[in-house]
């Protein structure tokens, strides 16, 4: 009998051999025979409406077979996780790197080359490039119903009594950057039709949603579309976005010829998901003792020109606002906001690092004005079996972080001696 | 893919240098390419024609005659950074090893170093405090300038249209000398220098008779700071005069920068590394040339 | 333009093309002559995914125009076992958990290469260095640090089993 129990052990892995020598086949290493080229002309104009777009003289360079814009596509111009808010092809820029024209091309010279030349004529708007103007009152509006997409709450308590009445209070304001994932596999794939069904190979995080948007997209009910996971270098959450998927399966669907296409770095820094940059005002407050009796916090996430997956994002940073500690009272409020940045979507965390920067500091703080050590002060408050989360939730099995914390301690008093004078 | 509308692969610098003599500007000499190569996929360099300089053994090669060091142009980094010649001058073999990567070491050149005229260039500030020259030829003849004069500016050089960097030479420093290079980057490889500093200093009966003191990424290109070697001249080291010069550095630094945005960064972080370097070739062990 | 006649040994074999010299070498490599294998990242000499071995050299093929590399010799990942055998090195790399997406793998595959074929036992400062112009986003790199110890030492084994 085969062995089954591998928990616990080390198991080889099943594409190890073939990524050791170079054999796994990532979305650009795919080859077939006879594909045009792709490339897409994307906006330097942040916030604006497409008047024309003129492609006479991109069709006139030899080896171009087609250019494609937002009137070519064939379905439903909007795709998105959460939220069907953006267009393959746009008619309306939202932020520098949105696509305005796809072209195929014989050969990726020919494609480079149409690029330069195709002439688009925008009516730019005034660009809008953080959360405060974005939502102040007479903003214009990014998406039709305006630039605060959505709000979430998190209420438990009564945390303005708590405030009222605490020991010690500490109000900070905390921002985050944006950060790109930086996988180091640039978006790549290819398409071709195999007897009227769309085969996209791409390196993807998210096949069965990939699947979904291309329909979608593309006007195909879903069972003429696969979507096929090329080995894939690097997501971090970055490649659950749609990226190649539709200009692939748009491009061989309508010219009956395979495709490929490969973003360089720049084009995939500049048209790709971020993580969502937040602005965080946070009060907490705490008895004597050190033990919180209250948080209080509003968080504004970024979204940038497409929401992405900016709802959970900032839904989690709700939830996730307390950090791993146990506060009876709560009261979170967390906007996702539209701007005409690049868009942010889900990386590592979702949210939660950006939270816990800020909860993590507002401890340290409230331990200094409290003469606790930092140590303390997390002990005092971790999540215990039994506790009740933000949300209400009772942790009636096992929670880590007691556990944990005494560990990293420990660990940090083994390999940094001395550590802060502090007395265990 | 670049559009080059020529590729020439010389066979020697006769050859070379009657090709770019004829060009106007038309051709451009190719060294190790590191530079050159992204920037003309990036289209930041209008693609020509280039002339590619590896094929000639003219321009390789360290030697050492007497006292005098010659270094063909095309040595690459890595050659630099390991050449059991230059165990005489650590301040271009530690600059050399501070260039970019592995893989940038084993194909960028000094020669290439040189003609890129960047702010920041590693070896270009180790080659500065080495009063070194660069011989310079073209179809019309040669020419020897001191490297510093070479360079006129951020990218810029007084190079002449079909003229390349032969070979650069410096005298080892006199006996008793002692020499480093420090750089201050955003992390250890691949990072371009924030700043960067080379220092030779020779001892006579225990005091400093002789100070070569260059910053680089401080001004458009590299250069001796003579007001900082004086804070050397005739003094025994001792941590006084490390701090003496970390603090003269700093000044330098801030009237170099003017009212550029990183003055307030750079006039602090020179303080660190003008004591790291001055600490080392003080108190550190070894390392004295003779 | 002309085409560039390359002749240069691609893993052993010696190759013959015409070129356009504007292509670089990680082109010829990859679209020429389908060796996959080596990756691009950056294209601008950041992050290691396109290394390749020229003349005993680590360098970045990205930053490699096709001409410079003529009448030399490339290896290339597809180039490093034998025979469909591993070598020790990618089999270190697995057994260390050194993989993880395998995009950058390659790459730091032939930079630990050249480093052990001058350095055959370097220490942790100097397996960092021979790697640092290797970007891996996945690892983290301390396992990638490990397998090239493995494999260091595997190798130092095999000679002194050699030499007895
Ligand atoms: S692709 Fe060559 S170094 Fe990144
Ligand atoms: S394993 Fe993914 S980048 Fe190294």
């Amino acid at each position: 009998m085969s062995e089954t129990c591998v928990v616990g052990k080390s198991a080889p892995r099943v594409d190890g051999p073939a990524k050791v020598s170079g054999k796994s086949q990532y979305g650009a290493d795919i080859d077939i025979p006879g594909a045009l080229f792709l490339k897409v002309l994307r906006s330097k104009t942040p916030h604006g409406m497409v008047k024309r777009i003129d492609v006479a003289e991109a069709l006139k360079i030899p080896g171009v077979v087609r250019v494609f814009t937002h009137a070519d596509v064939p379905g439903e111009n909007s795709y998105g996780i959460i939220v069907k808010d953006q267009p393959a092809l746009t008619d309306q820029v939202r932020f520098r790197g949105d696509a305005l024209a796809l072209v195929a091309a014989e050969t990726e010279e020919a494609a480079k080359q149409a690029l330069e030349v195709i002439k688009v004529e925008i009516e730019e708007l005034p660009p809008l490039y953080d959360v405060w103007s974005a939502m102040a009152e007479k903003a214009q509006a990014i998406h039709a119903k305006g630039n605060i997409l959505t709000v979430s709450r998190v209420k438990k308590g009564d945390a303005a009594a708590a405030l009222r009445t605490a020991a010690v209070v500490v109000s900070r304001r905390y921002t985050t950057q944006r950060v790109e994932h930086s996988y180091i596999e640039t978006e790549a794939g290819v398409a071709y039709m195999d007897n009227g069904i769309l085969v996209i190979k791409a390196g993807t995080q998210n096949p069965h949603y990939d699947r979904r948007d291309v329909s979608r997209v593309l006007g195909l009910p879903m069972h003429k579309v696969r979507i096929i996971q090329a080995a894939t270098g690097g997501g971090f959450g970055g490649k659950l976005d749609i990226s190649v998927q539709c200009f692939l399966g748009l491009a061989a669907l309508k010219l009956g010829r395979p495709v490929r296409m490969v973003y360089d770095r720049r084009e995939s820094i500049a048209a790709t998901g971020k993580r969502h940059p937040f602005l965080v005002e946070y009060t907490s407050a705490a008895d004597r003792e050190g033990k919180l009796l209250a948080v209080k916090a509003k968080i504004i996430g970024d979204t940038g020109a497409y929401a992405s997956y900016g709802p959970a994002t900032l839904n989690r940073a709700a939830v996730h606002a307390t950090g791993p500690y146990e506060v009876p009272n709560v009261d979170i409020e967390a906007l996702c906001v539209y701007t005409n940045n690049p868009f942010s979507g889900a990386m590592r965390g979702f949210g939660t690092p950006q939270m816990a920067f800020a909860a993590e500091s507002q401890m340290d703080l409230l331990a200094q004005e409290l003469e606790l050590t930092p140590l303390e002060i997390r002990r005092r408050n971790v999540l215990r079996p039994g506790s009740l989360t933000a949300t209400g939730q009772r942790l009636d099995h096992s929670v880590g972080i007691s556990a944990t914390l005494e560990a990293a301690w420990e660990k940090a008093g083994r390999v940094m001696p001395g550590l802060g004078g502090e007395v265990k | 893919m670049l559009n080059l509308s020529a590729y020439h692969q010389p066979k020697s610098l006769p050859e070379a240098l009657a090709l770019l003599g004829s060009s106007g500007r038309a051709l451009r000499p190719l060294a190790g390419g590191t530079d050159l190569v992204p920037a003309l996929t990036k289209g930041e360099t209008e693609p020509l024609g280039l002339v590619d300089l590896s094929r000639i053994p003219e321009l390789r090669g360290i030697s050492r005659v007497d006292n005098q060091i010659r270094i063909g142009s095309l040595s690459t980094f890595g050659e630099i950074e390991n050449s059991p010649l230059l165990l005489a001058v650590p301040l271009l073999r530690e600059a050399a090893a501070a260039v970019g990567s592995p893989q940038i070491r084993s194909q960028g050149t000094i020669g290439g170093n040189i003609a890129n005229a960047s702010p920041a260039a590693d070896t270009v500030t180790a080659l500065a405090a080495l009063d070194a020259v660069a011989r310079l030829e073209s179809a019309a003849g040669s020419r020897s300038v001191q490297v510093s004069e070479l360079l006129c500016g951020v990218g810029q050089t007084k190079l002449l249209p079909g003229e390349v960097i032969k070979e650069i030479l410096f005298q080892v420093p006199p006996q008793g000398s002692r020499s480093g290079f420090v750089k201050l980057g955003r992390r250890k490889a691949l990072a371009i220098a924030r700043m960067n500093l080379a220092l030779v200093i020779t001892f006579e009966a225990g005091r400093i008779s002789r100070a070569r003191v260059a910053l680089g990424a401080v001004g458009p290109n590299p250069s001796r700071r003579p007001a900082l070697e004086l804070v050397l001249l005739g003094q025994e080291p001792s941590r006084t005069l490390i701090d003496e010069f970390a603090m003269a550095a700093s000044k330098e630094v801030g009237q170099m920068l003017g009212t550029r945005p990183s003055v307030s960064y750079k006039r602090e972080a020179v303080k660190g590394i003008a004591r790291d370097l001055l600490q080392r070739l003080f108190f550190g062990a070894g390392q004295v040339v003779g | 333009m002309e085409k560039f006649q390359l002749k240069m040994k691609v893993n052993g074999r010696t190759v013959t093309v015409a070129v356009e010299p504007g292509l670089r070498l990680l082109d010829v490599l990859r679209d020429v002559l389908h060796l996959t294998g080596t990756k691009e990242g950056c294209g601008e000499g950041e992050c290691g995914a396109c290394s390749v071995i020229l003349d005993g050299e680590l360098v970045d093929s990205c930053l490699v125009l096709a001409p410079q590399a003529h009448g030399k010799e490339v290896v290339t990942i597809e180039g490093i076992s034998r025979e469909g055998e591993l070598d020790a090195l990618q089999r270190a790399f697995l057994t260390a958990g050194a993989v993880q997406c395998g995009y950058c793998t390659p790459g730091m595959i032939l930079a630990a290469k050249a480093l052990l074929s001058r350095n055959p036992n370097p220490g942790r400062q100097e397996i960092a260095r021979g790697i640092s112009g290797n970007l891996c986003r996945c690892t983290g790199y301390a396992k990638i640090v490990k397998a090239v110890e493995l494999a260091a030492a595997e190798l130092q084994q095999k000679e002194g089993a050699a030499g007895v």
